[in-house]
């Protein structure tokens, strides 16, 4: 038996052995390896949104515009867009030397095959994003032409930064385009074209020669590769051994920490374009109350949050959801509400709330407060929280749960206080929408005001960005003053990377873009 | 019974054993809590888009209604198509297979090659201090936490002393001979792991039926007929011993296939454990079906295989 059960081993081995093939040769001149912890899913951009899914197909498929670091759009394929008077119509401008990697020219075409594609069996992120969409029409190989439903001035920069184009000759008919896997053959017309993928490994990208959106047409690199390790502990010790240049995905703090220190290791930081907040549900007698919210508001205690759960790495956002990180957005007269549980008592006493039984809480204000428990910093300051709120006098219960239970809860929404984070919102007259409007898919505290609901129309329907200006600040402060969303910061995302090897990324704010983003990628040059 | 007697009814008890498995697994997956869209929910995501996306997956209609599909499909050989790569799950899965067949074989193989010996070595020597030390390494072999030994061997043997990669399971980039020594360079400390993982039990396990075995009669009757000592354990005792490592060893290949997750994970080792752990968090169902096939079809043939070799080794559990 002895025997067989060596053969049973040796068999199974050979026949793993004998599957696997080896890689093509490559002789780079210089490639930058990248380690992330995730797979690509999907190799088909519209559909697939994790974070490794968008750092590759980023390489391969242009946006039309891109951000800066003020979280502005700039422009990059587009070279010019506007609206008409009426509204009812927006336009684009492109470039009108780029060309997919087999040759064909990049034309409106594509941006037409891909917008109507989206909207037609809504697809992914755009689609949600940009209702008011009707018809596009390609009037000239660099000119498309939108007809919208109603005056909609998020159009054009939702479809600029979120949608990525793709080619029409490549991609099958529409109707079929969602479930397109899009996993060989690649057609693309980025800074890098995707060569090799090995699941569950390695991505290998070759840079393409015709790049116009880069000095000298071509990027400075010749290849990228993207190296998975799912633990993140590894993987910095992939970095410190030279196995990999650069970690794309942002680094715990504690990690970072120890890279910091060592030689040829450089910490890059990155702000993030969303924010970290809790939600009260309107839908619960006490939490409705106006009182109540202002209550809570005032017992966070705010810098001991950013402080020492988020170590430093975190900045307030004056309790408001527009970050300072937007910063033609953001409202300067903003300011955060003040950690003073005193006030909170006497807000609650004013309303009529006492301690009858002298527990030391008020009678009937006590919440459930609703987080992830794998999201390390926020289970860190949700305990903050709850002590903050025990000293006004109100008892918070913390409700940890595994991540897909807690995604539900929160749609369901079912909960009294939800803690949580929202990743990318850049373009406030569309996320205020989202988050905030009656019946918005991620409005999880069932926010329902009519005033807000008004300036949230007017933002939208405006198509200026001096136009968008002032309604955008009015619902920001109005969200602020009724207490709709406690905002509490806005992360500082860290990336390291070999400065002893590598030079000139180019940063750009968030999680998703940070070191990995198409220009920065473009741009890197390796030292000496 | 005869021989092929008894192998169709072991086969049909597996076969039974496959539906039930593929039932519950089913069912079982469906009341994972949470939504799969809202898993991969995207900033923009809508109502309408939801809906759009739980029609695409199939998630709209009657469970029983999609549970006999499922089965119509299976007996096709299809497993359906992953809802996030909207690439067939044979696909997704047979990429990570090889890797996870050539990892956990090795483990196998080693496993034995060190087991049976140092089994035998604490079986012969029991209570000596040889036994000791194989039973206290098999304490502390069944208490190892494998991220924490994953770890702590990539800092010393990789990155302090440059013996292995760091992760991985090849150099991207050979060809030829270079290619395949550099897949069983990056095999060593993985494979290392897991042997430790489970060596013990196999160890632990053997030592004590040996003991066992060479203490009844037959053994006895060897002694006395002037049989070495040797041939005694090698040949006697050790035959019956095996029994039940074999059965072991059946249960541990299911194991070794979907349970070599974590040791996968820390050295970012492609194989099917690391895919079946990435479709848990995004509730790809599809992906989590087929891999549950998978591994109940191992299971089942692994035990398949260890009945019969049970019923050759010893013909009166064919009674």
């Amino acid at each position: 038996m002895t025997r067989r059960s060596v053969l049973m081993g040796g068999v199974v081995m050979a026949m793993g052995m004998a599957s696997l093939s080896p890689a093509s040769a490559q002789d780079a001149t210089s490639r930058i390896v990248i380690g992330t912890t995730a797979d690509v899913v999907n190799f088909n951009p519209l559909v697939g949104n994790s974070r490794s899914d968008t750092w590759v197909t980023n390489l391969m498929y242009p946006r039309l515009m891109q951000m800066t670091d003020k979280g502005s759009k700039d422009p990059y394929v587009a070279t010019a867009w506007g609206y008409s008077e009426d509204g009812l119509t927006a336009w684009m401008d492109i470039r009108g030397d780029m060309t997919w990697n087999d040759g064909t020219p990049f034309t409106a075409d594509d941006i037409v095959f891909t917008v109507t594609a989206v909207t037609t069996e809504k697809i992914g992120v755009t689609a949600g994003l940009i209702p008011s969409f009707v018809s596009a029409k390609a009037v000239s190989p660099t000119r498309v032409e939108f007809t919208l439903s109603r005056p909609d001035g998020t159009f054009l920069t939702n479809i600029g930064f979120w949608m990525p184009i793709v080619p029409k000759h490549a991609f099958p008919e529409i109707g079929q385009v969602a479930a397109f896997a899009n996993d060989k053959d690649w057609v693309s017309a980025g800074p890098f074209a995707l060569t090799e993928v090995n699941a569950g490994q390695n991505y290998l990208l070759t840079a393409v020669d015709n790049y116009p959106l880069v000095e000298a047409g071509k990027a400075s690199v010749d290849e990228v590769e993207f190296r998975v390790f799912p633990d993140v502990n590894a993987q910095a010790l992939a970095l410190r051994a030279g196995d990999l240049d650069l970690i794309a995905n942002s680094l715990p703090a504690p990690i970072a920490r120890t890279l910091q220190g060592q030689p040829g290791i450089t910490i890059a930081q990155a702000p993030s374009l969303g924010w970290s907040h809790v939600l009260y549900n309107m839908t619960d007698a006490e939490l409705s109350k106006l009182e109540v919210r202002q209550a809570l508001s005032h017992a966070v205690d705010y810098e001991a949050i950013r402080a020492i759960a988020m170590q430093g790495l975190a900045n307030s956002t004056n309790s408001s959801a527009i970050s300072p990180v937007l910063s033609y957005w953001a409202d300067p007269e903003a300011k955060e509400y003040s950690f003073d549980p005193e006030l909170s008592r006497q807000i609650l006493t004013d309303a009529g709330y006492s301690d009858a039984n002298g527990d030391g809480f008020f009678d009937g204000l006590e919440f459930s407060l609703l987080y992830e428990q794998s999201a390390a910093d926020i289970a860190n300051w949700a305990q903050i929280m709850k002590d903050g709120a025990t000293k006004a006098g109100i008892k918070i219960n913390l409700t940890g749960l595994e991540r897909n239970t807690y995604l539900a809860r929160g749609r369901e929404k079912d909960f009294d206080i939800y803690a949580g984070n929202w990743a990318v919102m850049e373009e406030p007259a569309a996320y205020l929408g989202l988050a905030y409007r009656t019946g918005g898919f991620i409005n999880y505290a069932s926010i329902s005001d009519p005033d807000l609901e008004k300036l949230i129309d007017e933002a939208q329907a405006a198509t200026t960005p001096e136009a968008v200006k002032v309604p955008v600040q009015a619902a920001a402060k109005l969200i602020q003053d009724k207490v709709y969303d406690n905002v509490l910061y806005y992360q500082t995302f860290q990336f390291a990377y070999n400065s002893d090897k590598w030079d000139g990324f180019v940063v750009q704010p968030s999680d998703l873009l940070s070191l990995v983003n198409p220009l920065s990628l473009a741009s890197v040059k390796p030292k000496n | 019974m005869h021989l092929t007697g008894y192998f169709l009814q072991r086969l049909a008890r597996g076969l039974v054993t496959f539906w039930f498995a593929v039932t519950v697994t089913f069912f079982l997956v469906r009341l994972l809590p949470g939504d799969p869209v809202l898993a991969v929910a995207a900033p923009g995501m809508t109502e309408e888009i939801r809906q759009t996306q739980l029609q695409q997956f199939g998630l709209d209609r009657p469970l029983l209604v999609q549970y006999f599909a499922y089965l119509r499909e299976l007996v096709q050989g299809n497993l359906g198509v992953s809802f996030l790569r909207s690439q067939p799950v044979s696909q997704v899965l047979m990429e990570r297979l090889p890797w996870t067949l050539l990892l956990t074989g090795s483990a196998l193989l080693l496993t034995v090659i060190l087991g049976v010996p140092l089994g035998v070595l604490a079986a012969t020597r029991a209570r000596g201090w040889v036994d000791q030390v194989v039973q206290i390494a098999g304490v502390v072999g069944q208490s190892l936490f494998v991220p924490s030994l994953g770890i702590l061997l990539l800092y010393t043997l990789g990155l302090m002393l440059g013996w292995f990669p760091i992760g991985g399971a090849v150099k991207s980039g050979l060809t030829g001979f270079s290619y395949y020594l550099s897949v069983l360079h990056h095999l060593i400390l993985p494979c290392f792991t897991l042997v430790l993982a489970q060596l013990a039990s196999y160890v632990l396990t053997l030592r004590a039926t040996l003991i066992e075995a060479l203490g009844e009669e037959y053994c006895d009757l060897a002694r006395a007929k002037g049989t070495r000592e040797n041939k005694v354990v090698w040949k006697h005792a050790l035959r019956n011993a095996l029994l039940p490592t074999t059965t072991l060893i059946g249960l541990q290949i299911g194991f070794l296939v979907g349970g070599a997750v974590l040791t996968e994970t820390i050295y970012a080792y492609p194989g099917v454990g690391r895919a079946i752990y990435e479709a848990v968090g995004q509730l790809d169902f599809p992906v989590l079906q087929g891999a549950f096939v998978l591994l109940a079809a191992t299971v089942v043939i692994a035990n398949l295989v260890t009945d019969v070799a049970y019923g050759l080794l010893d013909p009166r559990v064919r009674a």
